[in-house]
């Protein structure tokens, strides 16, 4: 079945289960999702379009460069947070940023800003893993206390650290795929561009982190249920 | 969990909870889960995951995130603005702008020669933000009460500094690399937003900056030393103190 899955042509989702992805709205000529539109409103004065962000980054306008820090540092530091755990997620944003911003002068607008901050931010908390792999991995409880300060829109914070700490004990492949697009609202394209795969292995990689999140929710005594009545 | 049910796996349920299957296998995932507990169950749980997981909150960085990366960025190779790729000729307002730095550059030291009517800088002024600069009283007061917090931050630091010494002999050497490699980079983060409070005096922005990176490294330090007692366990703590 995952084979016949992965061969079949790439469809826009339909169900309107999929809360972030059905949520996209365009801003700055960008599908980004309400996450990033919230950010969007960088503290900075810059200007609003991507292209001539970067642009003025390329000039040396450090008004700008921070400007396009404030509209991607949430989304680039829990990424960090939800690969690496809290204990390195800040060192993991900030070499992140640095690639970002060392690497502009090479960005030629093939995919989207986001795309490309979101896969060299992935990049940079892989290959941090990769440089720790002798030492502890992070543990659920670091991901579970990071988010503690990170007050829920709505429901129960409690029953959100429990998924977040479920979260933290997939193997890392499912966890970062699942991340992307569930929690972070990106399409399969993106995160096929993102991690450089199919959208057919991003789909797959995706129920099959679903199914694993699943049991071990289930193993913690959360369902349906429990999730809506939260 | 209801039974166990194998008709559909897990992962096809979560493909048809997002819309990917034909409209064959759609019809048929709908007639079996009909009739199929473990299905409906499944396909609930799926559907609950996916919004919850789309409702999950993003941390805020580190107030001081931006004054690391900042720094990081700044001790760039000084000349990798000559490579051929960077190249470009001058415009008229670079021109104007490199006008304006001679200007300053020459007239303002002629300025200060002249008898200029700012006040000299104190002595030993090493504080946050440069009171020498400062022409309002109010700014002045203002400036020496940011100094002050910053001496009482500096010294709390050194006490928690000292404790934690006692245990990090009990350290291996991983562990102290990885403690200096953490204290470095808060250390950092206070250098860069201590230039920033010394760049904007009476800009309450730079000092409270320059308080959060303190707080940060403080709050590391104390939770290191609470539990630090036991080798290793402080590796388990966030960098910023969590």
């Amino acid at each position: 079945m995952d084979n016949a899955s992965a061969a079949m042509p790439v469809k826009p989702p339909t169900t309107p289960m999929l809360g972030a992805t059905a949520q996209l709205t365009a801003v700055d000529g960008l599908r980004l999702g309400p996450r990033a539109a919230t950010e969007a409103n960088a503290k900075v004065h810059a200007p609003d379009n991507d292209a001539a962000l970067v642009d003025a980054i390329r000039r040396g306008d450090a008004g700008s460069r921070e400007a396009l820090y404030h509209r991607f540092k949430r989304r680039v530091y829990a990424l960090a947070v939800r690969i690496v755990g809290s204990v390195d997620a800040e060192e993991v944003a900030q070499e992140a940023f640095i690639r970002i911003f060392r690497g502009l002068t090479k960005f030629r607008g093939d995919s989207a800003l986001a795309t490309w901050i979101y896969r060299l931010a992935v990049n940079a908390a892989l290959s941090h893993r990769s440089r720790r792999a002798s030492a502890a991995q992070p543990e659920a409880d670091e991901v579970v206390e990071a988010h503690a300060s990170a007050e829920p829109a709505h429901g129960d914070a409690v029953l959100r650290a429990r998924l977040e700490r479920a979260l933290a004990r997939l193997p890392v492949g499912y966890r970062t795929v699942i991340v992307l697009h569930d929690v972070e609202g990106l399409e399969h394209e993106e995160v096929a561009q993102i991690l450089g795969c199919h959208v057919g292995t991003s789909k797959s990689q995706l129920h099959k982190a679903r199914a694993r999140l699943r049991e071990m929710l289930a193993a913690d005594g959360i369902t349906a249920a429990t999730l809506e009545n939260a | 969990m209801a039974g166990a049910c194998k008709v559909f796996a897990t992962e096809r349920l979560s493909a048809f909870v997002d819309g990917e299957l034909s409209a064959n296998e759609t019809a048929a995932v709908r007639a079996h889960a009909a009739t199929c507990e473990h299905c409906t169950t499944a396909i609930a749980d799926l559907r609950a995951l996916v919004v919850n997981a789309s409702a999950l909150g993003e941390p805020e960085p580190p107030p001081t995130l931006w004054a690391s990366i900042e720094g990081a960025l700044d001790r760039a190779p000084r000349w990798s603005w000559l490579s051929i790729g960077n190249w470009r000729p001058f415009s008229v307002g670079a021109l104007a702008g490199a006008a304006a730095v001679a200007l300053l550059m020459f007239a303002l030291p002629a300025l200060h020669r002249s008898g200029s009517r700012l006040p000299a800088a104190p002595p030993g002024a090493e504080a946050v933000a440069t009171a020498s600069t400062a022409i309002d009283p109010l700014l002045n007061e203002a400036e020496a009460e940011f100094a002050e917090a910053a001496a009482a931050y500096e010294r709390s630091i050194a006490k928690l500094r000292a404790l934690l010494e006692r245990e990090e002999a009990r350290w291996s050497p991983h562990e102290r690399s990885r403690m200096a490699e953490r204290l470095a980079r808060l250390d950092d983060s206070i250098a860069r937003s201590r230039e920033l409070a010394r760049r904007t005096p009476g800009d309450s922005a730079g000092n409270e900056q320059l308080f959060a990176a303190y707080q940060q490294k403080i709050a590391f330090l104390a939770a290191a030393v609470h539990r630090g007692g036991e080798a290793g366990e402080w590796d388990k703590l966030g960098a910023h103190g969590r």
